[in-house]
């Protein structure tokens, strides 16, 4: 990238490119692949509008930003210069420089490197610096100039440049070295203080590089330190595991109870704050806590808003639950954990009032930032560069990681301390973190790997047996496997949940396993295969007593009874050969009851020979037991293989671009251009500063073509200079049909 | 937050911590011993019953560790030490913030202002200060940390304190009391070990409560207590009885001389340097006061002695809020308030000092074992009717005085032909009804005290081999010799009741005895509902209920 080579314009440049960086590219700044631009020119001016610079401004590290800073000081600048005025290693100078050419943000042109237009508007003060003047002198020379003057011009010198380089003196500014008689008046004379006519006077750029030494006093490739104390990994993945599986066990929880009971889904979308607050207490955990958890079953899929059997909007569960439900602890844990990496949503301001003043529900939809997911990976990924065997150190850590994600990303203060703090926060409930440091298996979740196989050799593993008590309680000592859980909590209550689990039997819970089918048999069977100790004999009495009274009073459906007094005469009906279809039982020795309705049997009985009468009307009830309610899953779920279709995706817009390029190079096929177009065509201009003939339609209505050199293209208005009234004027964008080259 | 907690790394622990602060011990595991140890300062044993005991974390139970002495750190040490599973981070944190509750406020003797409030933690005082019902116990503002206190509200406003999460820690002292020596008489006999250990534990505290079961010798640490004392005492009994077994006992086991012991009931009235009172002499309310409180102030007491403190009625609590400048010990077998007020008790009496699980001490031999039988019987059809068709406040005494019951009663007694009976009730109508079936002489309210002690002593001396009491004979009575209960009705779901009762047959009788103990309930009725409720604590003292039809009695 000597000086020598070079392009004429960014779109020059990325012209030249490899498809690949092109790709590459496109992948950096998403915002410039949609929609497709046409060809590379167009790509070019998309990429210096102020919303999009602002994106990319919007990623760059300290250093970085510094280079860049660095670039529009010296305006025309090679890299060695870079390297020398930048206060940093040179190998992290062209580093960030590498990457400021991959973002199109500089580009080579024939005199230099050079920020692309806009940048300097949109990067705002970061040394503070002003541009250096039109004909630089040599560092050198600078330097001897500073070296010559007075302190106190010297003081003067620096408190300008620190105060922005500019300054309003009565000085003389006609003044040679010899006439000088004050500071300013020195400085003047000595061209490090340019005087300009009705304006402040500025300090040039190469003047604060000599006075500072290079663009900022202090060196910017230091990364603020992060606190650590020691802590030993294996105790870090121990809390962090405990913490994993208590969180998969609260989310089912959670999910469980909703299933049975749905909470209402509110106009806005959210959570009520009292189901919230039903559900934290359920639970056992804090508000905060149940509001993430929620939120992180939603993310997850597993629950969404779906119509209750009223009809009234409500939170359910949906059928990936089930399948969720099924799998083991590490890989659900992974869903849930995966799931809150990528999420934008911020469960942290739960709870807290939004700038109105109303409270956040759980689960609205506005509770998101586009900052969430990029903070979460990135606080992750500080943990994952900590020591081994190191964590954040205790009160100090947290500010050390907020001090350096802002050292990664400057350009975005606000709220930062918070979110890291929310982000760590949240790290620790689910499990990802332990006692503030990243757990082993949490790494591979970072890096995109499969956290699973690591998690699974952490978790207790799940036990087959309980441990029954006389006074009517189980303990299972260990996390159950799911087939067992569920018979158990069948047949008793869970009193207690956590490492183990407590579970107590009542009348009424061997009631419901008797409800649901089995047998008095079958309950004390299970019991003896699954207790590692002997059934005490209150159980066993407990069992038989609830047998005992279960079914001693039996209901079932009939659609009609038939009654007489007269047994034979029922006898005689009941062993009828064409009463087969009336489906007759005899429940009682007077009565007899058929599954036909009244108005089919009164006739067919008839038929039979029977003189019956209709004693009531209707009777008959539907008993309907409401099942666990589950909605569809949502089909727009977020698949992992999002990011391998955005790279095919980039690449794809890159050839298309390619192909726009070659159209446009066979010649250029209609007169009329598109406003993007005649945008990028301006501001191509603008970065060669060339002049370009401009097709105007004027106030009047009129056309009329304008040799105009663009100067820049801000707000859909073109400044430029009209060679014809040789001043500077504003054109409609909107307005321009046309931008030709100045054909020579 | 978590960082300064101290962690080490152990797994396969007894103990499992679980979130809703509950401690479950394996007790088969090797080190069970060692983590019961390491957490019983701390965590209340909720229920120990054969193979896991459950332990509960208490913000009371953790102010009771402060006071004895552990930090938050031991605690936390302890469970991590000991936990199979990674102890919830939330649970820790909890932990060290309750703990870090108490002692920021202190009750201290102020050289020149007499009883203050003294906080380092201005912003709790400030805090306190502001609470409404704080608002008259206090006086001046002495400086921007202390407040004066007015010396009569120490009881309350130690009260008001737990009642508010800021339990104070008092460091105000005590009064020493009138001297008076008291030693033990241990010539024919030895303090066994757990009862030294209790009183030991308690003088240590200042004040405080020593839980014991039924028989294991509560009245010596009492004794062992005034052994410590060496000052005036007095004593608050249950009732008349057991107002006279303290003093044979006192006079039996320590240099005490029965002069120097009074008796303070209703029908004698002696102060002496060692006095007896009854809580019901003490609350008896003539024209809207109590004559007999003044007692309270008669002597210098050096320390006073609470017997069956669960029992303790609410006006006594009133009183004892007056006497915080003395030493104060609480003897119960179940700490267990069918009234919630245990953090009273705590406030006011003192945090517990000693616990000691009933089947420890029934394997060091010192409290029978026993065999608890619950007993169903059927009721008849007509019987049944007039039950379900009864009104509900009606029900249980229907159920609970069901005829069939005598039938039960009658084959237990063949059963156990020729051992000392006790046959307890509720109602009067049926303990009647059972005496005249079974020829046996009542004793219940009604009897002359007398003739109480004139039967007791029969039935001890095996003179009389079967007795039907009702409740009076719950508590406090010793009768050694007996080795059957059979209880037919309760006072609903009373789970102390229960245990009380149980505790008539633990007195270490002859050796290898054992005691049975039979509930008769009515099937399919309250009664039943109720006997579960009774029967809750000592299951979960580890005592298994066998159920058995009345049909199968005899077998």
């Amino acid at each position: 990238m000597s000086t020598g080579s070079g392009f004429r314009s960014l779109a020059d440049q990325l012209r030249a490119w490899p498809d690949e960086r092109l790709s590459h590219l496109l992948l950096a700044r998403p915002d410039l692949a949609a929609p497709a631009p046409q060809d590379s020119g167009q790509l070019a001016s998309r990429a210096a509008t102020r919303a999009s610079l602002v994106r990319a401004l919007d990623q760059l590290s300290r250093p970085e930003l510094v280079v860049l800073d660095a670039v529009v000081v010296l305006q025309h600048a090679s890299a060695e210069q870079l390297e020398d005025v930048v206060n940093a290693e040179r190998a992290t100078v062209r580093a960030a420089l590498e990457r400021l050419l991959d973002l199109a943000l500089v580009w080579e042109s024939h005199v230099g490197l050079r920020a692309l237009t806009g940048v300097a508007e949109a990067l705002g003060p970061v040394s503070g610096l002003r541009s250096v003047s039109a004909t630089p002198r040599s560092p050198g020379d600078v330097s001897a100039l500073v070296e010559e003057v007075s302190p106190a011009a010297r003081a003067m010198l620096e408190h300008v440049v620190d105060a922005g380089g500019e300054a309003i003196s009565s000085a003389r500014t006609t003044v040679s070295v010899a006439e000088a008689a004050t500071p300013a008046e020195e400085l003047i004379a000595r061209g490090l203080l340019v005087p300009r006519s009705g304006g402040p006077m500025t300090v040039p750029g190469e003047a604060g590089i000599a006075v500072r030494g290079h663009t900022t006093a202090e060196p910017v490739d230091v990364a603020p330190e992060v606190p650590t104390s020691p802590r030993a990994r294996s105790l870090v993945d121990k809390v962090a595991a405990g913490a994993a599986f208590e969180a998969v066990r609260r989310v089912e929880l959670l999910v469980d109870g909703w299933g049975a009971a749905p909470p209402a889904a509110l106009r806005s979308g959210g959570l009520s704050v009292r189901d919230l607050r039903a559900t934290a207490a359920r639970l056992h955990v804090d508000e905060p806590t149940a509001a993430l958890l929620a939120e992180v079953a939603h993310e997850a899929g597993l629950v969404t808003t779906a119509a209750d059997p009223d009809g009234n909007p409500a939170w359910l569960p949906t059928d990936l639950f089930d399948t969720w439900c099924g799998q083991p602890v590490a890989e659900r844990w992974a869903g849930l954990a995966g799931a809150w990496l990528a999420s934008d949503r911020t469960p942290s301001l739960v709870g807290e009032r939004d700038p109105a003043g109303k409270v956040w529900n759980a689960l609205v939809p506005e509770l998101v930032s586009p900052l969430a997911r990029e903070t979460r990976r990135m606080m992750l990924a500080q943990l994952a560069l900590l020591p081994d065997d190191e964590v954040l150190a205790a009160g100090t850590g947290v500010p050390g990681l907020v001090a350096r994600l802002g050292w990664l990303r400057p350009r975005r203060p606000r709220q930062r301390t918070d979110q890291v703090v929310h982000a760590l926060t949240e790290a620790a409930t689910l499990g990802v973190t332990g006692l503030e440091g990243l757990a082993s298996y949490a790494r591979a979740l970072v890096d995109g790997g499969d956290p699973v196989p690591w998690l699974a050799e952490l978790l207790p593993d799940p036990v087959d047996h309980v441990l029954l008590q006389a006074d009517l309680t189980a303990v299972a000592p260990g996390p159950l496997e799911p087939a067992l859980a569920r018979s158990l909590q069948l047949i008793a209550e869970v009193e207690s949940r956590g490492g183990a689990t407590v579970y107590r039997f009542t009348p009424a819970t061997v009631r419901r396993a008797l409800d649901a089918g089995w047998s008095a048999a079958e309950v004390h069977g299970f019991l003896a295969s699954v207790s590692r100790t002997p059934v005490p004999q209150p159980l066993t009495y407990l069992v038989d007593d609830a047998a005992r009274t279960f079914g001693s009073i039996r209901v079932g459906y009939a659609e009609a009874f038939l009654r007489a007094d007269d047994e034979t005469a029922l006898t005689e009906l009941l062993h009828h050969p064409k009463a087969g279809t009336l489906g007759l039982r005899r429940i009682a020795p007077t009565v007899l009851i058929s599954t036909t309705p009244i108005d089919v049997l009164l006739p067919r009985l008839r038929e039979l020979g029977a003189a019956p009468v209709v004693e009531a009307a209707d009777g008959s009830v539907h008993v309907a037991r409401p099942d666990q309610l589950r909605a569809r899953t949502p089909r727009a779920r977020r698949p992992a293989a999002v990011d391998a279709r955005e790279s095919a995706r980039a690449a794809a817009v890159a050839r298309a671009i390619r192909a726009g390029d070659e159209a446009a190079a066979s010649g250029r096929s209609s007169t009329q251009l598109t406003p993007a177009d005649a945008l990028a065509a301006l501001r191509e201009a603008v970065e060669t500063s060339t002049s370009v003939v401009i097709t105007y339609v004027d106030n009047h209505g009129t056309l009329a073509d304008r040799l105009v050199s663009p100067m820049r293209v801000e707000g859909g208005q073109l400044v430029a200079v009209d060679s014809r009234a040789d001043e500077t004027r504003s054109f409609a964008v909107h307005r321009i049909r046309d931008v030709r080259p100045v054909e020579r | 937050m978590g960082a300064t907690v101290p962690l080490s790394v152990v797994s396969d622990g007894p103990l499992i911590v679980q979130s809703d602060k509950t401690l479950l011990l394996e007790v088969d595991h090797p080190r069970a011993g060692d983590a019961r140890k390491a957490i019983a300062p701390f965590a209340e044993l909720e229920r120990s019953p054969e193979h896991i005991h459950t332990y509960r974390l208490t913000p009371l139970g953790l102010w009771n560790a402060r006071a004895a002495g552990h930090d938050a750190e031991q605690v936390v040490d302890a469970l991590l030490e000991y936990s199979r599973y990674a102890v919830p981070h939330a649970l820790l944190v909890d932990i060290a913030e309750t703990m870090a509750r108490y002692g920021r406020l202190r009750l201290e003797k102020h050289p020149t202002h007499g009883l203050v409030l003294a906080s380092t933690d201005r912003p709790v005082l400030e805090e306190v200060l502001r609470a409404k019902k704080i608002a008259g116990m206090l006086g001046a503002r002495i400086d921007d940390d202390t407040v004066a206190v007015h010396p009569s509200e120490r009881g309350n406003l130690k009260q008001a304190l737990l009642k508010l999460g800021w339990p104070a820690e008092d460091y105000a002292g005590y009064v020493d009391g009138e001297a008076h020596a008291i030693d033990l008489d241990e010539t024919d006999w030895e303090l066994r070990a757990y009862q030294r250990e209790a009183a030991e534990s308690f003088w240590h505290g200042g004040s405080g409560v020593v839980v014991l079961p039924c028989g294991a010798g509560k009245t010596l640490v009492g004794a062992a207590a005034m052994a410590h004392a060496r000052a005036t005492t007095l004593i608050l009994v249950t009732n008349t009885v057991s107002a006279r077994q303290w003093k044979d006992e006192l006079v039996r086991r320590t240099s005490l001389t029965e002069d120097e012991i009074g008796e303070y009931s209703g029908s004698t009235k002696e102060v002496r340097p060692v006095t007896i009172a009854t809580y019901q002499v003490l609350t008896t309310k003539r024209k809207g006061v109590y004559p007999h409180l003044e007692l309270l102030d008669a002597r210098d007491w050096g320390l006073i002695v609470y017997d069956e403190v669960h029992l303790l009625p609410a006006p006594i609590f009133r009183m004892t809020a007056n006497l915080q400048a003395r030493r104060r010990i609480g003897l119960t077998a179940t700490l267990v308030r069918e009234d919630g007020r245990e953090g009273d008790v705590f406030s006011l009496i003192g945090p517990k000092r000693y616990d000691a699980p009933w089947k420890d001490i029934e394997s060091q031999g010192w409290i029978a074992p026993a065999d608890c039988v619950e007993v169903r019987v059927t009721l008849p059809s007509a019987d049944r009717l007039a039950y379900a068709t009864a009104d509900p406040e009606e029900r249980y005494r229907l159920a609970a005085c069901a005829r069939e019951k005598v039938g039960v009663v009658r084959s237990l007694l063949t059963k156990h032909a020729g051992q000392p009976t006790l046959v307890i009730g509720q109602y009067l109508d049926q303990l009647h009804e059972l005496a005249d079936a079974l020829d046996a002489p009542v004793i219940s309210g009604e009897t002359p005290v007398r003739e109480r002690q004139r039967l007791y002593d029969a039935f001890r001396s095996g003179e009389v081999g079967l007795l039907v009491v009702s409740k009076v004979a719950n508590f406090s009575i010793d009768l050694p010799s007996a080795e059957i209960a059979i209880q037919v009705s309760g006072s609903f779901g009373s789970r102390q009741e229960e245990a009380q009762r149980l505790g008539r047959l633990l007195r270490p009788g002859a050796p290898g005895k054992v005691a049975h103990f039979y509930t008769i309930v009515s099937r399919d009725t309250v009664d039943a509902d109720f006997a579960a409720n009774r029967q809750r604590f000592l299951a979960e003292q580890g005592y298994a209920y066998r159920i058995v039809d009345a049909e199968d009695v005899g077998a």
